[in-house]
């Protein structure tokens, strides 16, 4: 239990590591958005889970718990509303990537 | 609990790649797409700092810094989307 914990918590801080290479390495803002959104919340996801394991009381599932309901519910959106406005942004300089 | 502060200057290493394209990035998405990042990093510190110091506060202060990133990430993506309609009426 303790183990398996630790070792989500590593993944998502390297899965983190990953997402922010990503964000620095890819060519235009909808590939970086990309990078950053779907790594992002797989991290988030990894490493509430990893902290849930290693504190498996009440106080924590219940904060945990709510805490990975709202990212799942509200990165998904974040995402959309960017990735519009990325792409609008794109097509009004022409279509030139950036 | 040594593994905990590894996770922390992984963290720390994301953050600094992202301040990096936060102040690089070309267009305002890529600025927002940073600070998106910069959130998550955030949060995946305060949750750090909760297991370390084994206080339940931290993880308040993760959901609302997640609350607080959704928020204002929807508020700049329509930002742009209304700067980029209002750069086309002219021409």
């Amino acid at each position: 239990m303790n183990l398996l914990g630790q070792g989500l918590c590593l993944l998502g801080a390297v899965v983190l590591l990953i997402a922010a290479w990503g964000v620095v390495r890819l060519p235009d803002a909808l590939s970086r958005q990309h990078a950053a959104t779907k790594a992002g919340t797989l991290a988030l996801f990894a490493f509430v889970l990893g902290a849930g394991l290693l504190m498996p009381e009440l106080a924590w599932l219940g904060r945990l718990a709510l805490l990975l309901m709202v990212l799942l519910l509200t990165l998904p959106l974040a995402s959309h509303a960017l990735a519009r406005a990325a792409l609008r942004w794109g097509k009004e300089e022409g279509g030139k990537r950036s | 609990m040594m593994l905990l502060y590894g996770c922390v200057v992984l963290a720390g290493l994301a953050a600094l790649l992202g301040f990096y394209r936060l102040l690089r990035g070309p267009t305002p998405a890529d600025r927002v797409v940073a600070l998106d990042l910069l959130f998550a990093v955030a949060v995946l510190l305060g949750i750090a700092a909760a297991l370390i110091t084994g206080r339940t506060a931290f993880l308040d202060v993760a959901l609302g810094l997640a609350l607080v990133g959704f928020v204002g990430t929807l508020a700049w993506a329509r930002w742009i989307d209304q700067r980029a309609a209002r750069e086309k009426e002219p021409s």
